[in-house]
């Protein structure tokens, strides 16, 4: 397992599109921290001053985009082989493709978590520099901001997990990173706007709030969040992980038994 | 001792039987050809050997086993499957990397291989720049990477020029002379008639014949030319004895069914002159051509 797993990693660093995808999401994050803080403690946007907990833990985990790259990083790992006809060589390799669709996963969420680290760090810095350039407190504890980054990082590797179980089950790219996009942003939104109560178990809602709370549960105090309370860190930890492996196994019989032809 | 063995392997797509009941063995050390036009069913059979393809019935074998119970299969069995199992965007080097790292391939392969297919100056260009011929080098690199005992291509002369067909043939000749048994596949008998052994060819899904080319040029008919002046005579007692025979120009008569010692014992039996007799071996080609056209005959015919 061990060489299978060096294996899909030496796949994505040969791939230019895991340079892309993890700049776009650093280029992203970069550009809506910028927005988040620029709009902190203005009437009507909803943020609060970044001189308070409450506002600095908003623009600190603006990294939702880094994880929504890292679940399409996590689908290219799985569909891209067929795309390019590279599963030939893979399942020759391998015949046992259960065992690859795990490599697989472990190494999309080695480096997805990588996207959720970079955009942790990326939000705390340009928060950080805003706190700083107003002369202004810092509201929360070097602790949490850690936890903040932590939470990115595990709930990017979670996505990324998500993302290899969604690619296994649709063969087509284009559509797999539509569908995520379209999942994450519009149908997530519309059923957490319908049912509030739902909200915290929708993937996505779960992971980026998941990134919030552990900073909050792990290092200071709790501080209230937005919409339909959040479940505690490993509850959302263990519903992705759930939902990745509920997938993979769905996969791993109907779609990847699948003739290669 | 069969290091392949395929025993009645069937396949049906939604209704269409692309590979019907076809059994066939290779030998160990042998180079077989794997022939029969496109559409015949070579590619399914040969997915179906390593696994890729589910089998709808039958059984396929490498060295005993079932491909997907292979320890370390890439150490057995090189394919050549498709020119382009590499993604365009990496380099051959580092295509070769991670097929070596998949195969446990010993270090320093790579470059011995590349070297073999003569990519060693291109190793560092991304695979999407490549040439179709280019692709196929690198496929085939890709399957000597882990010094296999046995190779399954499948139309690998696919893209080649006419010196990358030379190249092709010059090297599965001395993977020949190394031991290895190799089972290659393509559409054209001309194209591997030089290196292979025997052959297996296949038409609409079935099997037409295995054989070795021996077998194969004598079950086709001999002609034998005959220069006579007496061609009705002759004609008529190579008849009675079942062999054909008719006049095509002035002095010449066309024979089958019949060796020139046999025309020319008959002949001075009854006093017929003959002037000159030219003996053409059966032309491969054409037997294929026959073969598989027969087959389609039967087809239709059922």
């Amino acid at each position: 397992m061990t060489r299978l797993i060096r294996t899909e990693l030496l796949k994505l660093a040969t791939m230019r599109l895991t340079y892309g995808l993890l700049a776009i999401a650093a280029a992203l994050t970069a550009l809506f921290s910028l927005l988040e803080n620029n709009q902190a403690g203005s009437s009507g946007t909803g943020v609060p001053p970044i001189s308070t907990a409450e506002g600095l833990r908003t623009v600190t985990t603006v990294t939702g985009f880094a994880m929504l790259f890292a679940a399409v990083l996590g689908s290219i790992v799985a569909n891209g082989e067929f795309r390019h006809s590279t599963a030939t060589l893979t399942y020759l390799a391998t015949p046992n493709r259960s065992r690859v669709l795990v490599a697989k996963t472990i190494a999309a969420a080695s480096v997805g978590s990588l996207f959720g680290l970079v955009a942790g760090v990326i939000a705390t810095g340009v928060g950080l520099i805003f706190v700083a350039a107003h002369g202004d407190h810092v509201a929360l504890s070097t602790g949490t901001l850690i936890g903040h980054i932590a939470g990115a990082f595990v709930g990017a590797a979670l996505l990324a997990a998500l993302g290899v179980a969604v690619g296994s089950q649709v063969r087509s790219q284009l559509a797999t990173v539509i569908g995520i996009f379209v999942w994450a942003i519009i149908i997530e939104s519309a059923i957490g706007g319908l049912y509030t109560s739902a909200r915290p178990y929708l993937p996505y809602t779960a992971t980026t709030l998941a990134g919030a709370r552990l900073g909050n549960a792990a290092f200071g105090p709790a501080h209230g969040l937005n919409g339909g309370g959040p479940l505690p860190f490993p509850a959302a930890a263990a519903l992705i992980a759930a939902v990745a492996v509920a997938t993979s196994l769905v996969a791993s019989r109907t779609t990847l038994k699948g003739d290669i032809t | 001792m069969a290091v392949i063995e395929v025993d009645a392997l069937t396949k049906r797509f939604a209704g269409l039987t692309a590979v019907d009941q076809v059994s066939f063995t290779v030998e160990r050390g042998s180079v077989v050809g794997f022939l029969g036009p496109n559409g015949a069913g070579k590619t399914t059979t040969l997915r179906m050997l390593l696994g890729l393809v589910t089998p709808t019935s039958g059984t396929a074998t490498v060295n005993g086993h079932p491909y997907a119970d292979l320890t370390e299969p890439l150490h057995i069995v090189g394919a050549v499957l498709e020119s382009s199992l590499a993604y365009s965007g990496r380099s051959a080097r580092n295509h070769l990397r991670i097929a070596a790292l998949m195969g446990d391939a010993p270090p320093g392969r790579v470059d011995e291989v590349l070297d073999l297919v003569d990519l060693a100056g291109v190793a560092d260009r991304r695979v999407g720049q490549f040439s179709l011929g280019m692709r196929q080098r690198l496929a085939l690199a890709t399957a000597l990477l882990c010094d296999p005992e046995i190779l399954i291509l499948d139309e690998p002369a696919n893209g080649l020029d006419p010196e990358g067909v030379h190249w092709l043939r010059t090297l599965l000749r001395r993977l020949a002379d190394e031991g290895r048994s190799v089972l290659i596949s393509s559409h054209i008998l001309a194209e591997v008639a030089q290196t292979v052994d025997s052959v297996v060819i296949l038409d609409r899904g079935r099997l037409v014949t295995q054989s070795t080319l021996a077998e194969l040029t004598a079950g086709g008919a001999h002609v034998v030319r005959v220069r006579t002046p007496r061609a009705s005579d002759l004609i008529e007692l190579l008849t009675a004895r079942g062999a054909t025979a008719h006049v095509v120009s002035a002095d010449w008569t066309e024979v089958t069914g019949a060796t020139s010692e046999q025309i020319g014992t008959l002949a001075a039996e009854h006093a017929i002159p003959i002037f000159e007799t030219t003996t053409e071996a059966a032309d491969l080609e054409d037997i294929f051509l026959r073969l598989t056209a027969n087959a389609e005959r039967t087809e239709v015919t059922q």
